[in-house]
């Protein structure tokens, strides 16, 4: 029996006229119509519908402005709605509805932007029985610049005649089936893209026996990379996580600058070394004003409901705030100098490593260097962290969790050269014990933050409910930052369990491992 | 999901078009919408062209040895399906008597297929039998056709009193005029009587018109052919009327 299959392509030389002719063979058909339509795909930056295994159209005819979401796997339309107006750029903006139930959790914060434009010929074919009612729906994509694409759509009652047709197709009329998504592939490949181009994810290839200078070269590349393309969407504030991308970029970079050392020339650092401060203190304040509005629907849904109303100046206010920070840092990304310095960083990177280095550890190979660093690092996080009693001041967790950083970016730099299954599970550790940190130190700085709005509030017209209102928030954070300095000693527990240690030690000290052996 | 049953006790008063036509207009307004042809004569599935048949028949479906969702069959027409009629079903009312709460069955049937659609129109046979009472038992709107005639105003009467006494508070009865003949004196004259006396009957008027019997020989709803006309605007107004009522 021959496998149902719901997507086809004709060959070249098989114009859709022929098609049709062949197919009235076989079976009776009617048009229901036949226009000229224009389609565009939409996804984030990051691709979080493809990634979730949706694809989003926008077809617009004379007749017709409809969304369409659809499968990527199956080819099935899970949600086909009008659109009136404009392309919204946020699931929050879109219609109730089935499609933005649907890409509402995978899209979250981030907006939906146009990826390619395709004109086509779009044919709506009902195949019919012998009381013309329609058992089977063919759409036909007829595009000028790729092949024409057949896609079967299965009527719900009318299972038998989807497998007849898709028999037909494949074995009588030798169409070829093919994939929902080959269309999408086909028109970012004209463009010279692919799918899943950017991911905030660090995916570098090194190998262990590279030369550490040239390594730690690839690496910042790579951030360089991630810099440049979240910059212009960062300037324009598409979305928050442009900026939050460009900044882990930076963040990344000085964390390689100050925990790998020794390997590039100290001198030539420097400069560079300050030009990313500098870049992480100029775009922090967007940053954190960026958080406050994303955290803000949780915000007014940790207050009661005869609150939650009262906070809406709250919002007001952060916006106007962050439209402000906003226009400051645009204005110092388009300064001469941070171009001029980037360029600088950029020339340096692209600079052959000389063969005779300077640096104490350019030489060494790059898997001998990550092993000593993370190390190091990791049992620098242990002792700091059994240094923490139930009395120790919120500064101890707050180094603690720079630590932890350090060691999360080092450990996700050298990746490639650990075993991918034991380096997750390390990871995977580190990240639960992490989280705890990080929970401790946002409610910290988000109490202080909310208690210094307040202050600035006072100056304009805000009513007392919204005080009130902010009160409560801040006793609520404060509820969750104890909750996570109490849960500290728990997770840490957790985290240095034997059998999670004993990862680490094979990852990272593998020598240390045979002695004690 | 709303619950719509097109329903009088009377036969021949446009249930079947009613609920044909306002399933129509309810999917082209993107509401996700399934007929039940719960009439064995199976007039809602001739006009979609769905064969009247339900696999089992009535014993079966009402047992619930298939999901009502396997029975559903899609119409030539978006966001719209339908779950057949079959000749058994004029034995419904004996198969529910058999069953342990039968007033309750149909409610149970229904239940889970709250997620898929947004609204479910019950294409009623005429009587008041145990049917009809699991039809007011599943159903929030009772949608009642009437014809400007004495004795539709009597099955009016009767069904109120019926409602009142069994105490369906749950159920909102909504009479519209079916089948109004505008050359008619005495149609106009009912109308205008009856108007008075109910106030809860609608303002549309779904007149006697001969692209509404069409319907037969085209097969399909009266929208799917005529896009102008006295006809098919009232069919838009009724369906406003129901669910926009904030809008009149």
């Amino acid at each position: 029996m021959t496998a149902i299959r719901h997507h086809f392509e004709l060959a070249e030389n098989l114009s859709v006229t022929k098609f049709l002719k062949k197919l009235g063979k076989h079976l009776d058909f009617e048009i229901a119509s036949q226009q000229y339509s224009i389609k565009t795909f939409y996804d984030s930056f990051d691709w979080r519908l493809y990634n979730a295994d949706m694809m989003c159209e926008f077809r617009q005819s004379k007749a017709s402005r409809e969304l369409a979401l659809i499968d990527k796997n199956t080819g099935k339309q899970l949600a086909v709605e009008p659109l009136q107006g404009d392309m919204p750029r946020f699931s929050g903006q879109f219609p109730q509805g089935l499609f933005k139930q649907g890409i509402a959790s995978a899209l979250e914060m981030r907006a939906l932007l146009p990826l390619s434009q395709l004109p086509y010929q779009h044919y709506r074919i009902n195949i019919l029985n012998k009381d013309r009612k329609t058992v089977l729906r063919l759409q036909i994509e007829e595009h000028k610049l790729l092949t024409t694409h057949i896609s079967l759509h299965e009527l719900k009652g009318y299972a038998k005649a989807a497998e007849k047709v898709s028999t037909l197709l494949q074995n009588k009329l030798n169409i070829k089936a093919t994939k929902p998504s080959r269309i999408l592939h086909k028109s970012l490949k004209r463009q010279g893209r692919k799918t899943q181009d950017y991911s905030s994810k660090l995916a570098i290839q090194l190998s262990p026996d590279m030369p550490a200078d040239q390594a730690c070269k690839l690496i910042y590349c790579q951030l360089l990379t991630a810099i440049q393309v979240n910059e212009a969407s960062t300037i324009a504030d598409i979305d928050s996580e442009f900026l939050h991308d460009f900044r882990v970029a930076i963040r990344r970079t000085r964390a390689g600058l100050s925990q790998i050392k020794n390997t590039l020339p100290a001198r030539d650092l420097a400069k560079h070394t300050r030009f990313f401060a500098w870049l992480g203190q100029i775009t922090g304040t967007t940053r954190d004003l960026d958080v406050y509005l994303l955290s803000y629907q949780d915000y007014q849904a940790a207050l009661p409901k005869s609150l939650q109303a009262d906070l809406a100046p709250l919002y007001a206010f952060l916006k106007q705030k962050q439209v402000l920070a906003q226009q400051a840092l645009v204005a110092k990304l388009e300064q001469p100098e941070y171009r001029k310095q980037l360029k600088a960083w950029e020339h340096f990177l692209q600079q052959d490593c000389p063969k005779k280095a300077t640096a104490s550890h350019a030489k060494l190979s790059i898997k001998t260097l990550a092993d000593q660093r993370i190390w190091k690092v990791y049992t620098r996080l242990l002792h700091e962290a059994n240094a923490i009693q139930a009395s120790s001041p919120a500064e101890a967790l707050h180094d603690l969790r720079k630590t932890c950083k350090k060691l999360r970016y080092l450990m996700e730099f050298f990746q490639s050269l650990y075993p991918a299954q034991e380096f997750k599970a390390g990871l995977k550790a580190l990240k639960g014990f992490q989280a705890v940190l990080g929970d401790f130190q946002d409610y910290e700085i988000q109490e202080i933050s909310l208690k210094q709005f307040s202050e600035e509030m006072r100056a304009s017209d805000t009513h007392t409910n919204t005080f009130l209102a902010m009160g409560v928030l801040v006793q609520h954070l404060d509820a969750l930052r104890c909750a996570a300095r109490n849960d500290f000693a728990a997770q840490f527990k957790n985290f240095k369990e034997p059998h999670k240690r004993k990862i680490f030690q094979h990852l990272f000290a593998p020598k240390a491992v045979e002695k004690n052996a | 999901m709303k619950i719509i049953a097109s329903y009088n006790i009377k036969g021949g008063v446009g249930k079947t078009s009613t609920a044909v036509n306002l399933a129509y207009i309810a999917a082209q307004n993107n509401m996700r919408t399934l007929v039940w042809d719960l009439d064995p004569q199976g007039a809602s599935s001739y006009y979609f062209r769905i064969k009247p048949k339900v696999k089992g028949g009535s014993k079966k479906l009402i047992a619930g040895a298939h999901e009502l969702d396997d029975l559903i069959k899609a119409t030539d027409f978006e966001n719209l399906d339908l779950l057949p009629a079959d000749f058994s079903f004029r034995n419904l009312d004996l198969v529910l008597d058999a069953r342990k709460n039968p007033t309750q069955r149909l409610k149970k049937l229904l239940a889970p297929l709250s997620k898929e659609y947004d609204v479910i129109i019950l294409d009623c046979p005429p009587n008041i039998s145990l049917l009809s009472e699991a039809i007011f038992a599943a159903s929030d709107i009772l949608l009642s056709p009437i014809i400007p005639t004495t004795l539709s105003l009597r099955t009016l009467e009767q069904l109120k009193k019926y409602l009142k006494d069994n105490q369906l508070k749950h159920l909102q009865l909504i009479p519209f005029f079916s089948m109004a003949d505008k050359r008619k004196k005495m149609h106009q004259e009912i109308m205008q009587n009856l108007s008075k006396e109910h106030p809860e009957i609608l303002k549309s008027v779904i007149p006697y018109a001969s692209d509404i019997e069409r319907m037969g020989w085209e097969r399909k709803p009266l929208g799917a052919y005529s896009h102008k006309g006295r006809s098919i605007e009232a069919y838009q107004s009724l369906w406003q009327e129901i669910f926009q009522p904030s809008n009149n």
